[in-house]
Order: C-alpha cells, then structure tokens, then sequence
C-alpha cells in the first residue's frame, strides 16, 4: 500500500478540511488513480460526498495498493485541517502514508524558508547550499534565509473494502426545484441571524431549541429562494428573486427529453411566480439552523452551488469548486433531509 | 521593619505584566524576593519540575529603586508571594500603549508597608495615570522563604542559542494539546523539535492522537550552536512555549544550556536590566548519549537545594548544585520517555491571540465561515428580566416560568404570567 503526492494548492486543501470538519470529526478518505473522496457521515445532520480531481490539490500523484489501486483511510479533519494550516507558507509540501510503530499515519512533510533578517548577529547563508564548507558570510551578507522542514505526522487508520463496502451514497427522488444558491456569505449570514433571533430568550440546551431553530426553506422554478423562521413570538422571512435555475442536460436525465417533459421541475414550472408573492409553486424543506450553519461553512472555498428541492423530503447541495480547465470538475454534495411540519 | 520602594516607567510596568503572564503559566503563586541590588520574580511549578527566576536590575530596570531589608546588612533581603492573578490584575495589559486612549498610565510607584506599629501589611501599587488619576491598589502578601534552583553552567556543556522570534515561529507549528518536546541534535546538519505526546491508545481512539509535528532547524540557522551530535533531551513543550513566547516579548536571544538527559535545563535570556532563567528538568534516555559529564555523579539532594543567601551565581561556584530532581527515579527507569514532572493539567488555557501569529490572518478571514455557536453568544436581542435593579420595578413578564416566579416573590409590583406564551394553543398566528 502506497500513497504519496506533492500538494499544489495548500489553501483549497486547507480550507476543504475546515469546511468539512464543521460536520463532522472525522472522513473518510478514498484514494483512487483518478479521483479523491471524502466522505463524512456524521450520526446525524447532514452528509457529505465529496469527489475531486486529483489536480484540485495534488500532484505528482501515486497510489497503489492491492485492491485495485484503492486506498480507504478514516483521517480525522482536525488534525489533518491543523497540519494543512502549518503549510500555508510553505514552498512545497508532501503527503505520504507510512507507518510507525505499526501505527498508519499520514505524514506531511512542508518546507518553509522565511527571512532571517536583522535577528542573527552573522548572517546565514543561502538556502540551497549544502555544504557546510562553502560558508562565506561576507558574500552573502544581509540575504540570509531560515530554511525550515516541518513534518506533521497525522494519525489514521485504514479501512478494508468490506468496512467501505456497506457505504452508499444516498439515493434520492428526483428534485421538485433546482436553483443556483445566492452567495453563501449573505445566505449564511441572514440564516444564522435567523437561527439567532428563534434561540433569543431560550437556555441553552433545552429540549425545546431543538425545534425553535427550524428554519423553513423554500424555492421555486421561477428563481425565487425564500428562508424564513417561525415561533411562539414571531415570523420572519427573507425572499430572494431573479435566481437562476439552470436547465437540465438531456444526456444527465433517464429518459431524455422524455424524461425532462415528465421530471417534476418541469410540472413546477407551470406554478408559482418570479415575484415570490404566490403560494403556489413553492418546494419546501425544513431544517435544523445549527446544522445549515455547519453546511453554509462550505462557502470559503468559493464554488458555484445549486440547490435541489425535494419537496417537504430533502435538499441537495451540488457545490462545484472553480477550476481552471473546466474539465473533471470537483464536486461536493451535501444530503440535507427535511424535518416533518 | 523593612523600606521597599521603587518606581517603574510605563514600558517597565508592561514587561512586568509580560513577565507576570509567563510565570502564570508555571504557577499560581510568585514569589518576590528583593534585595538591594535587585528585585526578582521566581515561581516553581507545582510538581517541581519548572524553577523560574527572573530578576530586574535596581539601576537599569528602574526609575528609582530603594531596598532597605530589615536585617542581614548588604547581604539582606525581604521576601513575599502573592497570587499571580492579584498582581496581574494590577499590572493589567496596555500599561504601556501610546495609542490607546484608556489604561495607559505616566507611572507606576511601588511600595511595600511592613512595619511593627501598624496593623496592615501590604503591597501597596499606585499607577500614576494621565490627568491626575491615581489608582492605589494594596495587595495582601505572604511571608516566605524563597527558594533558588542552582544550576551550574560549567557542567551544561551542550548549548545553542537563537532569537526569540524565530523559535516562536517553529513552536507555532507544533499540535495542540501536545505534552513534550523531544530536542535532537541530529548528525545531519539540523536539529530536530518535536512536540509529541506520549499515548497508547487503539483502535478509534488513535484517531484523537494529537498531531506529532517535528520542525529541523538548520544548525546554521542558529546564533550559536554546540551540541553534542546524537544527544536527545525532553522536556515539557508548554513550559518551552510560555518561556519562548514571552522571550519573544523581549524581542532577544534565547539561550539554552544543558549537559544530558535526566539533568537540569537552563534557557536564559534578557535585556535592559531584566534577566530570565528558568530551569527545567529535563527527561530522555541519559544512556543513549554517553558523554564524557555522564560520569559526572549528581550531589547528593542535601546539597542540591541551597538557600538563595548562598549563592545565586551559580556560573561561580566549583561545587555542582543542581536543581532539585523532581518526583524521582521511577521515571528514569521506565522504559517510556515520560517527563516525570510533567504537569497534570488542569486548565486547559485558550491560546492567547498574537499579532505576530502565523496563522491568524487565514483565521479572521475564514472565522465568518465558522458555524455559529449560539451557546456563547452574547449578541442577544432581550431584557433584563431579574428582579436586582434598585430603579423602580415595572411589571414585565418573560417566558421562563421558574424566573418570573421568583421575580414576584421578590418583588409585589411584578405580575407573574399565568401561562406561558408557548402554551397558548394554536399560538399568536
């Protein structure tokens, strides 16, 4: 079993672990020839799957193992976020898989160089020069560099097929609404005031904030998103218009344009307004605040995100990370399930 | 009865606090010890297994400086503990901040009340502050003996030494949560910090194993490097993390001294007038790197502790008075690299934030991203619904039944809900 790669983007990595740390503690982590998985399951909230290129963060990749080339590592988002966070200098950066005291772990091996500037009272000479007896200060006088190597050792355990092989995806319906979310920084934010404005006046840890911090989500095919919280006290929404909900592809769809004439999208289309003042046409889900605070966190690594309603069942979040060549893009999905009214 | 008075300008009052945040990190109490020619700070940690001492120069660190002990001619002292945290809330931060508006002060005047026709005892700080205020704090202290750890710097024959601010930089990389740190000296040019923590744990749990981060210096990088090539030495990371961070305060040289494993550890630094010394014990197998000091017996304990009144130059003395071996020899020969004084921990202490950090920009840019924890907010749209006000009370009500009843007990005029909002069917929509 054998794993190694040099990371090319240490700050997509890094702020890829944070996102999906905000879920859960652990991952798991599917290193395949062609794609890399994580995967967080927590025991409940939402699930993700998360498929990237190789090249979204890694290259000069190798991965070989007796199973078809496949590695499964359960890695702990934490310390592996940390270890990241340490290689954001860097001038380069490694990941293997090795062992210790019988231990798997991941071990990152980051090099950093930073300016020694006015500390020494000799200047050090330059940073690629090995040789101990080529040393001459006088040269190389008030250019010094500090070259450093930081190996950050994370602890993992590896996963057999079998272990992995009762995992699925989840399978959902076909969606009612699809809609490409606004920016998440002001979703996120008028969400979690929302969240904040239903817990205002509870204690904390009450079994009734459960459902105080419910909040509604809705969206419908003529580009109109609306979130909204109710309580005892009070009832508040806020409704976006003029969103835009992407066509469906023929080839994506079973059935083809058959399938697209007979798709539930299609029937919603026919209700509802793009002014958000009608009842009809809406696809609502309910979910917890908390936990659409830990999904929206999602939103540092910048991609496009489409939203998929399953009426009063689920929502879908599809979120593409940019990329520069358009091909095999990244992936995340985030399964959200929808709460009873 | 004993005359103790000095005056520090503003900087000196922020190294104090500065150096009152370190010795936090050891202890909760310090001791004070003062002498004609210097004042010092020294802490010991509650497993003895940490000794700081850092002394302030009467002439340098000082505006004035008058220390009259009440016996013992020249060589006399007058000695004290405080609470860390009762100084500390004294010497609050900012003391010395040009651009701030508030808690900057012109200066501080100290002065110690301890005599035979009074009936208080105490530690009297008056920080002199911008127009005309005076604060007069009077703190209680306690009468002690203090203690000096010795250390012979002619026996630490491995030493490196390298400015403050670069070795902040390597400890920033290290986990958190990590117990040790491993120093090797290694053959190849760099020297090795590795902060690990020493647990056997399986199966999931190996998941929750901090992270074990080695950082290689380049032993060019260093100010001053002699080492004996091989050599091994662990000592605690959070002590090397308090005693780095506040060297980095001082923005100066810190130097490390030490012989083999199992023996002390000094690191020291200083400038203007104030000297730092903290003496570790250190742990690590002292077989591993035999040297030429190994053969070197320890003194016996009797002669290893000294009174301060002694000696406290211990560069001077031939003898070689160690610092007292802490908890004792069970650790030395268990087969694990466990440091026998490492401090159970009993406050986890929240990072303090800095400046100069490596990774606090990435954080404030990425914390709107963090998913709100609504248990701590303060930002809380509400009032005040307890009953303590001395302004009249209006009748209010809140939906907390146990609250609102005692509020109406406590106070006739508040009329008590009969009935939560919550309960009301159907609710108000």
């Amino acid at each position: 079993m054998r794993f190694k790669a040099s990371i090319q983007n240490i700050s997509t990595f890094t702020k890829l672990t944070a996102s999906l740390n905000s879920l859960g503690p652990l991952a798991w982590l599917k290193l395949s020839d062609d794609q890399v998985c994580f995967t967080i399951i927590p025991e409940q909230g939402t699930q993700v799957w998360a498929v990237l290129s190789i090249d979204t963060i890694f290259e000069t990749y190798t991965v070989q193992s007796a199973a078809n080339n496949v590695i499964n590592l359960e890695v702990p988002l934490a310390s592996l976020n940390r270890a990241l966070k340490s290689a954001l200098n860097a001038t380069s950066a490694h990941i293997r898989l090795t062992k210790k005291d019988n231990m798997p772990l991941l071990a990152l091996t980051i090099v950093t160089t930073s300016s020694s500037n006015t500390y020494s009272a000799f200047p050090t000479t330059g940073t690629n020069n090995e040789d101990p007896f080529d040393q001459s200060p006088l040269e190389d006088f008030g250019v010094g560099v500090r070259e450093t190597i930081i190996t950050q050792e994370i602890p993992v355990r590896v996963l057999g097929p079998d272990t992995v092989a009762g995992l699925h995806e989840p399978q959902c319906r076909e969606p009612d609404v699809h809609i490409i979310l606004p920016p998440l920084l002001q979703l996120k934010s008028i969400s979690d005031r929302f969240t904040k404005q239903a817990l205002a006046g509870t204690k904390a840890g009450t079994a009734s904030t459960a459902s105080r911090t419910r909040l509604e989500l809705a969206a419908n095919m003529h580009g109109c998103l609306r979130i909204g919280v109710k309580t005892d006290a009070m009832s508040i929404s806020s409704v976006w218009t003029d969103l835009s909900n992407p066509d469906l592809d023929p080839s994506q769809v079973h059935n083809g344009e058959i399938g697209i004439a007979e798709h539930p999208s299609t029937r919603m289309k026919q209700l509802g307004t793009a002014d958000g003042r009608s009842e009809e046409g809406w696809a609502v889900v309910r979910i917890d605040g908390r936990d659409w605070g830990k999904v929206m966190s999602v939103g540092r690594l910048g991609g496009r995100v489409i939203a998929c309603f399953c009426h009063e069942h689920a929502l879908i979040l599809y979120v593409y990370l940019p990329n520069e060549t358009g091909e095999d893009e990244s992936v995340l999905t985030y399964y959200v399930s929808s709460y009873s009214a | 009865m004993v005359v103790l008075n000095f005056t520090l300008t503003p900087e000196a009052a922020a190294k104090v606090h500065d150096l009152l945040v370190c010795l936090g990190k050891f202890s909760d109490t310090v001791a004070i010890e003062a002498r004609r020619d210097k004042f010092s700070f020294t802490a010991l940690n509650s497993s003895k297994s940490a000794y700081a001492a850092l002394s302030l120069d009467s002439k340098q660190f000082f505006t004035s400086y008058e220390c009259i002990p009440s016996q013992g001619g020249s060589d006399g002292r007058f000695t004290c503990s405080m609470y860390t945290k009762a100084l500390l809330s004294v010497f609050k931060g900012r003391l010395y901040d040009p651009s701030a508006r508030f808690g900057s002060i012109d200066s501080c005047e100290v002065s110690v009340q301890d005599r035979a026709d009074q009936t208080e005892c105490r530690f009297i700080v008056k920080m002199i502050c911008n127009q005309g205020i005076i604060k007069t704090y009077k703190l209680t202290y306690e009468a002690t003996d203090v203690m000096h750890a010795l250390f012979d710097r002619n026996v630490a024959k491995n030493k490196w030494s390298m400015h403050a601010s670069a070795m902040k930089e390597y400890t920033e990389y290290f986990g958190a949560k990590t117990e040790m740190l491993d120093i090797f000296a290694g053959e190849d040019g760099r020297t090795v910090f590795k902060s690990y923590t020493e647990k056997i744990s399986s199966g999931k749990e190996v998941l929750k194993h901090p992270l074990v981060t080695a950082v290689a210096v380049r032993v060019a990088d260093f100010e001053d490097f002699n080492v004996q090539p091989g050599l091994h030495i662990v000592i605690s990371v959070k002590d090397f993390k308090a005693i780095v961070s506040h060297a980095d305060t001082l923005k100066t040289s810190l130097k490390a001294y030490y012989s083999q494993p199992t023996r002390p550890l000094q690191f020291s630094y200083g400038c203007d007038g104030l000297l730092c010394e903290f003496t570790l014990m250190t742990s690590g197998d002292s077989n591993a790197a035999a040297t030429p000091a190994a053969a070197i017996q320890s003194p016996s304990r009797g002669n290893s502790r000294a009174r301060s009144s002694t000696s406290d130059r211990p560069s001077n003395t031939t003898s070689r008075p160690e610092m007292p071996p802490p908890v004792e020899p069970a650790s030395r020969r268990a087969p694990k690299r466990r440091l026998p004084g490492s401090r159970p921990v009993t406050e986890p202490r929240r990072p303090e934030p800095d400046a100069d950090s490596l990774f606090v920009q990435q954080e404030e840019d990425d914390a709107r991203w963090e998913p709100v924890d609504y248990n701590k907010e303060e930002e809380t749209l509400g009032w005040d619904a307890s009953a303590d006000h001395a302004a009249p009370v209006y009748p209010t009500f809140t939906d907390s039944a146990s609250l609102s009843r005692t509020e109406s007990a406590e106070s006739s005029e508040a009329i008590a809900p009969t009935q939560r909002v919550s309960q009301v069917s159907g609710g108000l929509w």
